[in-house]
């Protein structure tokens, strides 16, 4: 065999295992939809007292199981999404959306560690009325939670966390920053940090458990609705994240 | 009152449909694989067919030919609710004659109720 038909011979061999590796997660991902949905739908049922009644107690964990479940499915769809270029998942459910709706209910979800920690969360919103945009809320709402959790997992006790949604109308998009004064990115580090797996050795120092992959999957959020993310970020005393979404 | 053929292959999947869809008002018969499917989908009266692709025997596209095929079932509206997502999957149940196509796991079961009494509306 000459080097030629080595390489060809060796180029077939990964084709067919990133054929089956795609196989492999599209079987996997499709059988998780079947369970997410089952639980999706007995949630809803038992939330809305289809099953009988049920407490203010329970009603805030079944609340928060259909939130984790909801996750769970953006999470799987963004799977697909990214194993398949065709998938179609993320545009089967575009709708109109309140960005301001949605932070707020994403950042209740995070009141417990907020008040663990002792940080204090500012909102800033500088326009009254903020115009609504076409997205799909469910993966949106992981944008937000991916940005808000990293804000708290990498802060100090006793600090503050500052995000603002603003409307730019000279070029109709929304803008949003979040702001730490956490552990910050170091410059060797920062062109990294939107890489798939990567997780900085500083960020891995304070929170050992991470996958890496969630500001790859939030940047590919953004970008799939035409919007940008970038950030700023000195070590030691914090990172700003930008994202802009266009309004259409 | 309106009859509903559901046609999916998991049974747990399939009595939460039926459940939600009975309450709403509707009649519900069911069929689990292909081959109960064919028959069941000449079965007389049934307004809308809410339709699984990924079905033992024959799948869920062989099902939705046949109902396009089929004089006295052609004209039944049929709402494809799967977890199959990928362009090349929605394009042949587009090009089958699907009247809708839904990811089940992206919607609630009053969103798909709600888009069944827009279609027999």
């Amino acid at each position: 065999m000459n080097e030629l038909e080595k390489i060809k011979s060796e180029n077939d061999k990964l084709k067919e295992i990133d054929e089956n590796k795609s196989e492999l997660i599209s079987i996997s991902a499709h059988q998780l939809r079947t369970s997410l949905s089952a639980l999706k739908w007995t949630l809803k049922m038992i939330l809305d007292k289809e099953l009988g009644e049920i407490n203010e107690e329970q009603k805030n964990y079944i609340e928060k199981a259909i939130s984790s479940n909801d996750r769970s499915i953006v999470l799987v769809n963004y799977l697909l999404t990214f194993n398949h270029s065709d998938d179609l998942s993320y545009v089967s459910k575009l709708k109109e959306i309140n960005i301001v709706s949605v932070f707020e209910k994403v950042s209740a979800d995070f009141i417990a560690e907020l008040k663990n920690k002792q940080i204090e969360l500012i909102f800033n919103k500088k326009e009254e009325n903020i115009p609504n945009i076409n997205c799909d809320e469910p993966m949106i709402m992981m944008v937000l939670q991916n940005l808000i959790e990293n804000a708290i997992k990498y802060s100090p006790n006793k600090s503050r966390i500052t995000i603002s949604i603003n409307y730019n109308s000279d070029n109709n998009n929304i803008e949003l920053s979040f702001h730490d004064e956490g552990i910050g990115i170091k410059k060797e580090d920062q062109i990294k940090i939107f890489n798939k797996f990567f997780r900085a050795p500083n960020a891995i120092e304070k929170e050992t458990i991470g996958s890496g992959l969630g500001l790859f999957i939030t940047k590919n959020i953004v970008e799939k609705h035409n919007g940008k993310i970038w950030f700023e970020s000195l070590p030691e005393s914090g990172t700003t994240f930008f994202v802009t979404l266009p309004i259409h | 009152m309106k009859k509903v053929l559901i046609i999916e292959d998991d049974s747990f999947l399939q009595g939460l449909e039926a459940t939600k869809i009975i309450k709403s008002g509707f009649s519900v018969i069911a069929a689990q694989t292909g081959e109960e499917a064919m028959s069941k989908i000449l079965e007389p009266g049934i307004n809308i067919i809410i339709l699984d692709l990924l079905l033992p025997n024959f799948d869920g596209f062989d099902i939705l030919k046949k109902i396009r095929e089929t004089e006295t079932t052609k004209n039944i509206p049929v709402i494809v609710f799967s977890n199959l997502s990928e362009e090349k999957d929605i394009k042949k149940a587009s090009d089958l004659g699907a009247t809708e196509i839904m990811v089940k796991s992206n919607f609630s079961l009053e969103e798909l109720i709600g888009h069944m009494n827009k279609i027999l509306a």
